[in-house]
Formats: C-alpha cells, structure tokens, sequence
C-alpha cells in the first residue's frame, strides 16, 4: 500500500514538472518592433535580429521584428502594423509630432557616439576648396529623409546663402541601395564633384581602407545631431516600456543571443556601440533644420 | 693524489680555473664601480627616456594636430582613428581625441576620450609634464558641471547624464590630485 502511494505520488510530480518545465514561449505577449531599412531588407534583419532576439529573452515578451521601408514608415505605424520604432532621427520627430511617439533611447555608433554629422565632400586636388566653389558643380545627395545625408547638408548650403534647387549645376540622389558609399566613391571617382556623407559613413569607409583620410576635403560639416532612434507608442502599458528601456540601455558588448542554433554578439551584429538615454530636446536641433529646410513634419506647400 | 702524470694535470687545471676566476671577480669589481661613476645616473637615464618618448608622441601626432590647427577637425579624427587603433594603450591619441570632439561639439564623447586618456597616463594633469593638457580639461569640467548639473537635476533618472556626471567628477578628482 505504502508503495503504491510513493508511486502515485512519484507520477504526480512528474508530471507537475514536466508541465512546469514547459516552454511557454508561445503564450508570452507578442509585441511588434519595426525597424527602417537601411540598405536592404536583408541587411537591416541580419543586423537588428539578434537585438530583436535579445530584447525578448530580457524582457519575457516575444518581440517580432517588422521591416519596414522609410517612406512608408509613419502609415504603416499608424495602421498599427507595430508598437516600437527604429528609424532615423528625422523619422522619430515626424513619428513624434503626428503620432506621439515617445523617446526610449538612442543608438551609439561611431566616434561621435549617439549622434553623427553632415558633411559636404569633394575629391582633393579637384579645385574645389570652399563651400563657395560648389556653385555650378555636380552634387549628389543621399537619401531625402536622411538626416546627415541630406537634411543637415541642405541647411549648410542654405546657411551659406547657396540654394541647391538654383545654384548648383545639377543635384541627384543615386539609385538602389548604398547611396552613401556610392556617393562617396562617385566623388572619388569623378561621376560628382561633391556630395552630402555622412561622417558615420566617412568613418566606417576609412576604417575598412576603402577611402583613406586624405582622399577627401570636407567643406563642411554641421554640428553633430542624434542619430538611430528608438521610439514606442504613446499609450503602451509603462511597465514594458521600462523594461525594453532598461534592457536597451543595459546592453554589453558581450551579450549574444540564439540565432539559427548559434550564439551572436548584439551589438556586434547591430554594428552598434550601445544604447544613451537623450532628452527629446536634443532633437530640437534637427527640428530647427527641418523647418528652416522646409522638411517633414514641417512642410508648407 | 700524485701517482701519475693525468693526475698533476688535472690539478694543475684546477688551480688555472681558480686563479682566473679570481682575477674575473677581481677585475669586474673594478670595472663595475668605474662604470656607475662614469655612467649616467638612473634618474637621468628616466629623464631621457622621457623626453624621447615625448618627441615621438610630438613626432606620431603632429598631421593630426596640424589638421585639428587649420580646423579639419573630421579629417584630424579620420587620421586620429588609424593611430588609436596602432597605439590603443597610448593616452595622447584619446586626450587629442577628447579635444577634437569638443571643438566639434560631442561633449559626452569628448569627456569620455578626456577620461580614457587620463586612466592610461596622469602626465595629463601634472602642471609640470610637458604633455600636460590641466588647462583645457579644467574648463571642460568646470564647463560640462555647470551644464550638466541641472540638467541631472531636472532629469533625476537619466541614466546618460548620470554617467556623463561621475565622468566629470572623475577628472575633477584627478585635477585635485586623487590618485587612480
């Protein structure tokens, strides 16, 4: 008899265990990232998919990563196709001021940190000296929603009393994908004679060897200004907004996550260097050149 | 002991190896006290080796500091990265670091540079070393605490700032003369 109970008992915790040590994986809150793609679709995944993996397994939600193409960023958003954002700087202040998106933190990457610079580039030797010298020249911008490939660069010229829609010679924006480095290698090259880079990209270019330092005479460079953003919903429960913020935040350069059966380092992954905690205020300096530039979300017709 | 001729000449041997040893001892005794006479003193030896390692730093950094003289401050930065990323352990290059951001406006970067230079090498702070840079990273501190003090205030929880602060108060201790 005394067996017997010892045996029921025996199967019952077992069971009880086995229960227990369920994955539950599947019934955990499934929370929407979208992420803007930077290059291509692929790229953008490799990257952010490991920081997408990482979050979940820190916050104890499941976070499905949504990619998402720049110029449909803020209808998708509002379809409510996703809760958190990870976009440029530019997109974060049109997402913030038609949407209500709140700040979680900002992305470090590069000597600058969270924030990156604009800078106006020719080919050394070529004559041009000056930001005065680019009148009548050929300029290539990158991409219009880009806030140190176009907007920071546009407010230069303006600032300098050069308006890029009359004095310039003519201005293009590369096709496809990579129009930073293909701008940056168009000046090099001769297809340009200047361009709107970024130093991010300035930098990566020189670190790779695929430009060296002198190549290049920087005719300006604006003041640096926040860069990748993240940003969530307004009306998301507080609670899980602190946690993502915290595990953001907490992120070490030795974090991996599980990707496909292997263990990736995040920030690696990300080609990032953290995460910093910026006030919403020290976007107003792109604020201020998107108005003066006539840029979402302040256009006027 | 002298029973035959292999005998006397092992002991003959002996007492050549004996003698010359002695006469070793005898003569590298002089000659060592002749050299620390001659020689320089360890001190001087210090001081010499100072100075030479300043004149390569001066050597290594100067398109850089050139560049940062005529305002190419992202080109002295492209050119700054390739001799941090040969010389990582060599406080000069984050020190020049820290004073190109600042000029470029990334204060936070410029105080964590400023930071990374000091922990590698104090001369940076002594008023008589002739790498001392005690002039510009006391108005950095002196600036980013008035700056940063009540925006830490207003912002309590902001963890970037709190850090940005103890990195001021780092420096602020090395310019008092707290040690590492």
């Amino acid at each position: 008899m005394k067996i017997y109970h010892l045996m029921r008992m025996f199967i019952a915790l077992v069971v009880f265990f086995a229960i227990a040590g369920c994955k539950t994986e599947g019934k955990r809150q499934v929370v929407k990232i979208g992420y803007m793609l930077c290059n291509s679709e692929q790229e953008t995944s490799q990257r952010f998919l490991p920081l997408t993996k990482y979050l979940s397994d820190k916050v104890g939600v499941d976070f499905v990563m949504v990619p998402v193409d720049t110029h449909d960023f803020e209808k998708r958003f509002k379809a409510g196709e996703f809760t958190f954002t990870h976009t440029n700087s530019l997109i974060y202040i049109v997402l913030r001021e038609n949407q209500g998106v709140q700040l979680l933190a900002s992305e470090k990457r590069g000597k600058l940190g969270s924030r990156s610079a604009g800078a106006i580039i020719a080919r050394k030797g070529s004559g041009i000296e000056k930001l005065a010298d680019i009148r009548g020249k050929r300029m290539a911008f990158g991409p219009m929603l880009a806030p140190t490939g176009y907007l920071a660069e546009y407010d230069m010229m303006l600032a300098a009393g050069i308006n890029p829609e009359n004095d310039l010679g003519h201005y293009t924006i590369p096709p496809g994908s990579y129009k930073h480095e293909k701008l940056i290698y168009g000046v090099l090259y001769g297809m340009y004679d200047v361009a709107a880079a970024p130093v991010m990209d300035l930098e990566n270019m020189t670190r790779d060897g695929k430009i060296a330092a002198d190549d290049l005479v920087i005719l300006a460079q604006s003041k640096p200004i926040p860069y990748c953003t993240f940003g969530v919903a307004k009306d998301v429960d507080p609670g899980l907004v602190k946690k993502v913020k915290d595990a953001l935040l907490s992120l070490k350069p030795t974090d991996t996550a599980m990707i496909d059966g292997e263990q990736l380092k995040v920030m690696k992954a990300a080609w990032i260097d953290g995460y910093e905690e910026l006030l919403d205020s020290d976007y107003d300096q792109i604020r201020d050149m998107a108005k003066r530039v006539n840029m979402p979300p302040y256009q006027k017709y | 002991m002298f029973k035959d001729t292999f005998d006397k000449l092992c002991w003959l041997f002996l007492i050549v190896v004996l003698i010359s040893t002695v006469v070793l001892i005898y003569t590298n005794i002089g000659t060592g006290s002749e050299k620390r006479a001659a020689g320089p003193s360890k001190t001087l030896e210090r001081e010499l080796s100072y100075r030479a390692r300043v004149d390569l730093i001066n050597q290594l950094y100067l398109p850089v500091e050139n560049l940062r003289k005529e305002g190419n401050n992202q080109t002295a930065l492209l050119k700054l990265d390739e001799l941090i990323r040969k010389y990582p352990t060599e406080a000069h290059g984050h020190i020049l670091q820290g004073d190109i951001l600042q000029r470029m406006g990334a204060f936070d970067e410029a105080i964590s540079s400023y930071v990374e230079g000091v922990k590698l090498n104090g001369d940076y702070v002594d008023t008589k070393s002739p790498l001392s840079r005690r002039a510009e990273i006391q108005k950095l501190v002196d600036g980013g605490l008035k700056d940063v003090g009540p925006r830490v205030a207003a912002n309590p929880n902001n963890r970037s700032l709190v850090i940005a602060r103890q990195k001021l108060n780092y420096l602020k201790s090395r310019l008092a003369g707290g040690c590492e």
